[in-house]
């Protein structure tokens, strides 16, 4: 939406029309038709489009934090892929059912992946033991460097290696990610409840799996 | 053009003897009252003021003056640097110039031409051609759909005229007009034949209606294209990816290295595709003494995937041979070496293994390397330095690039030990290594030197840093993904533009007459008359055509002037050409 901010409003729609502008979508665009390059002074308000015209050269798109929440009547279809994960071992969304999951897109490299990388770790800990299970989905790395870091920061929850994309070509079927670090919930039917977008808030990202665990399955 | 004046001066005036009088002062011929203060000025109200704007705005003079004004607007475009082609450079261009960067930056300068100001220009200019083609279109059509006008009653007075005297065997007046204007239609005339008061009978013909169709469309199908370019600039997007041998890319924000959306852009948009740099390959050449080493040819072999749970199939990518994925378009702009390089730090553990893209400085591929490993313990560690295809060190021991093949691949690097600055979470030029909180470890300036690598080779960092070993060499490609779905609408109007200013230059606009009458001897007489809307050079030749046919068709008599029988007579001097 060119003017309108990122909003935890604007990101609330209904996944099932995905491709459906909301009203302030539609007269944007109506606007836009008829005094569009005006718009691109204002556009600068949109996170995405700040990053385009900038020269930090820091080679990912960052999130702002946005939320998008979708409530259990509106969520799309379980999500599906299998990859590999960095130990060797297969890896597929049928692993994941039954349990609440946190799906997070990652790479050593990135600032505000460093950043909410304890964070998560500490969530891992946490919800364990109620079963939620936390799958790192590494988008540039080879294994040594994701170790490294994994290392470091004590990430006790596998990861898998997306180098290819394969992880994310298949996430575009159900709600993509558009930052690093993404954050994606699945509720226990493996279905996407929750993504953020940017460096989750560890108390946002807590209430977000409290809601899924305390539906039923 | 000289016609589009006439209309909209025609408009102008018409429209300031529109504008109220005002009911105080006289303003008897409705002409501008400037200049004359002690009149009291009309006033116009909301609706007058309006109008009067609307008028001012669709004048041709406004339409011109804009016009210039885009011209000069355009010009700090190439002043200035400017971001689209950019960043860097404009970025750059602020820092060495603080204060005049930033007002500049405020005026938009850095960004002509989707500024504010530039926008407001043609947006008026726009709305100007709307304003004024609309009414003409309007105009036109009720032109289509009219008669030819009026047979005026002499038509020896029209630029071209001609007469002929038939002999007594010829048809008569009415059938002769009848014949003419079956003649003139096969020229492409629309014609009517009128009945004479007198007993005569006159046809009007009119040609070239194609010429204001050719005006009007070239007109309208600007504004097709700025509709088209305003359409494509909302709901485009441009990113860019760099791709390294085996890695692969999937359309999602996430995989992309930078990225520009439309004003209207929603993630949705991004067509679902992946694909995997399998090889690059290139072909230098090797023939030619003047241009030795200069690429001849770039091919990426891609494993590309059309959606999520299709088959990968194979493609070639060359430049300027983009692929398209359902308007998604991927071109191959760059390519680079990403030499793989394995960084162990102080405690022995692997910190960053892998290929480290190396920015392309020059056409021999010296390239800059900066490699952060910020999970090396116990100290983060930053190398900079230079990768050298075909390394050649001179007398002076600075090794340079001689050749873009990687004939003898070199790395020259210095390195630094501490806080590289990505723990805070801020977002970090991938290509600088901030070396405000680093300290050197190795450099032509300190004891230890610099880093020199070959493939396989390894070196260990002074006091126990670590080490970094260079392992191989990998081929980049510099991917441009682009989505532009107004692009075919511009084509076309951009086209259609083209061929109806052709139209509107080539056809002409002239008018005809005959009249056929019973002359004083009882012979029939047919006049004929030409007239011209704007200029048209080939009346003249129309005239004698038509006399030629009228020769053909009917039993001329030969006129009574000797000079007259060997061609039309040129009344020099006047406006008027006759043919008798």
């Amino acid at each position: 939406m060119s003017c309108a901010q990122h909003s935890r409003e604007s990101d609330r729609r209904s996944p099932d029309h995905p491709g459906w502008p909301g009203r302030r979508g539609v007269l944007a665009g109506l606007a836009g038709v008829v005094s569009l390059p005006l718009l691109a002074a204002c556009s600068s308000d949109d996170p995405l489009a700040a990053q385009a015209g900038n020269a930090d050269g820091k080679n990912y798109i960052a999130g702002d934090g946005s939320v998008l929440e979708i409530a259990p009547a509106e969520r799309g279809e379980p999500v599906r892929f299998r990859s590999t994960l960095f130990s060797g071992e297969p890896v597929s969304t049928e692993d994941l059912a039954g349990d609440p999951a946190v799906l997070n897109f990652w790479y050593a490299a990135c600032a505000p992946c460093r950043v909410e990388a304890p964070d998560l770790q500490a969530l891992h800990e946490q919800f364990a033991p109620e079963g939620v299970r936390f799958l790192g989905i590494n988008v540039r790395d080879t294994i040594a460097t994701a170790q490294a870091f994994e290392r470091n920061f004590g990430i006790t929850y596998p990861s898998v290696e997306d180098r290819g994309g394969e992880v994310l070509l298949a996430m575009t079927d159900y709600v993509p990610p558009q930052a690093v670090p993404t954050t994606i919930v699945l509720d226990r039917q493996g279905r996407v409840s929750a993504r953020i977008l940017g460096i989750a808030e560890p108390s946002t990202l807590r209430t977000l799996i409290t809601t899924v665990l305390d539906e039923q399955a | 053009m000289s016609q589009q004046d006439n209309v909209r001066v025609a408009r102008d005036e018409a429209a300031q003897a529109n504008t109220p009088p005002p009911p105080e002062s006289p303003a008897p011929d409705g002409g501008s009252p400037r200049g004359r203060q002690d009149v009291e000025l009309p006033a116009l109200g909301v609706w007058g003021t309006l109008r009067f704007a609307w008028t001012q705005l669709t004048s041709m003079r406004t339409a011109l003056m804009l016009l210039l004004l885009l011209a000069v607007a355009a010009v700090p475009g190439s002043l200035f640097p400017q971001r689209p082609a950019g960043p860097g450079i404009v970025q750059n261009y602020i820092d060495d110039n603080p204060v005049l960067g930033e007002w500049l930056d405020r005026f938009q300068m850095f960004d002509v031409y989707s500024s504010v100001w530039f926008s407001a220009i043609y947006l008026l200019l726009f709305v100007s051609l709307i304003g004024c083609v609309a009414p003409r279109a309007v105009k036109h059509a009720k032109a289509l759909r009219s008669a030819p006008p009026r047979t005026p009653r002499r038509l020896s007075r029209l630029p071209e005229y001609g007469r002929v005297v038939l002999e007594s065997s010829g048809p008569a007046p009415v059938e002769a007009v009848e014949q003419a204007a079956k003649y003139l239609r096969k020229r492409g005339y629309r014609t009517e034949v009128r009945q004479e008061p007198d007993g005569g009978a006159s046809v009007g013909a009119e040609r070239g209606y194609v010429r204001e169709v050719g005006n009007i469309v070239f007109h309208l199908s600007l504004i097709g294209v700025l509709v088209f370019m305003a359409t494509g600039s909302l709901l485009s997007y441009r990113g860019q990816k760099i791709l390294v041998e085996g890695e692969g890319f999937a359309n999602t924000l996430i995989a992309y290295d930078a990225f520009t959306p439309g004003s209207a852009f929603s993630e949705e948009m991004l067509t679902p595709f992946s694909m995997t740099l399998k090889r690059f390959e290139y072909v230098y050449d090797r023939q030619s003494p003047t241009h030795y080493g200069q690429p001849l040819d770039y091919t990426a072999v891609l494993d590309v995937q059309d959606g999520p749970g299709d088959t990968a199939r194979e493609v070639e990518l060359k430049v300027n041979h983009p692929l398209d994925f359902q308007g998604t378009r991927v071109y191959l702009v760059g390519n680079g070496y990403a030499p793989v390089v394995t960084v162990r730090d102080g405690n022995g553990d692997i910190a960053l293994q892998g290929p480290v893209v190396a920015r392309v400085q020059d056409n021999v591929f010296t390239s800059l390397m900066t490699i952060k490993a910020p999970d090396a313990r116990p100290d983060q560690l930053g190398f900079v330095g230079f990768f050298l295809p075909a390394a050649y060190t001179g007398e002076d021991g600075v090794a340079v690039s001689i050749d873009p093949a990687p004939l003898n691949p070199e790395l020259n690097l210095n390195s630094y030990y501490g806080d590289l600055g990505l723990d805070e979470g801020d977002p970090q030029n991938v290509y600088v290594l901030d070396t405000e909180n680093l300290t050197e470890l190795n450099s032509r300036n300190l004891e230890a030197g610099g880093i020199t690598l070959k493939p396989g080779e390894s070196y260990e960092l002074p006091e126990g840093k670590g080490s970094i070993s260079f392992d191989g060499l990998k081929r980049y490609v510099g991917l441009d993904i682009l989505y532009d779905p107004g692009k075919w609408g511009v084509g076309f109007f951009a086209v259609l533009a083209l061929v109806a200013l052709g139209v509107s230059l080539f056809v002409r606009r002239r008018r005809a007459w005959v009249r056929g009458t019973t002359g004083p001897d009882g012979s029939t007489m047919v006049e004929y008359g030409l007239l011209a809307r704007g200029e048209d050079f080939g009346l003249r030749e129309e005239n004698l055509t038509l006399r030629r046919q009228f020769e053909k068709l009917w039993p001329v008599q030969a006129p009574e002037d000797i000079e007259s029988t060997e061609g039309p007579i040129v009344v020099a001097g006047a406006a008027q050409n006759r043919v008798e």
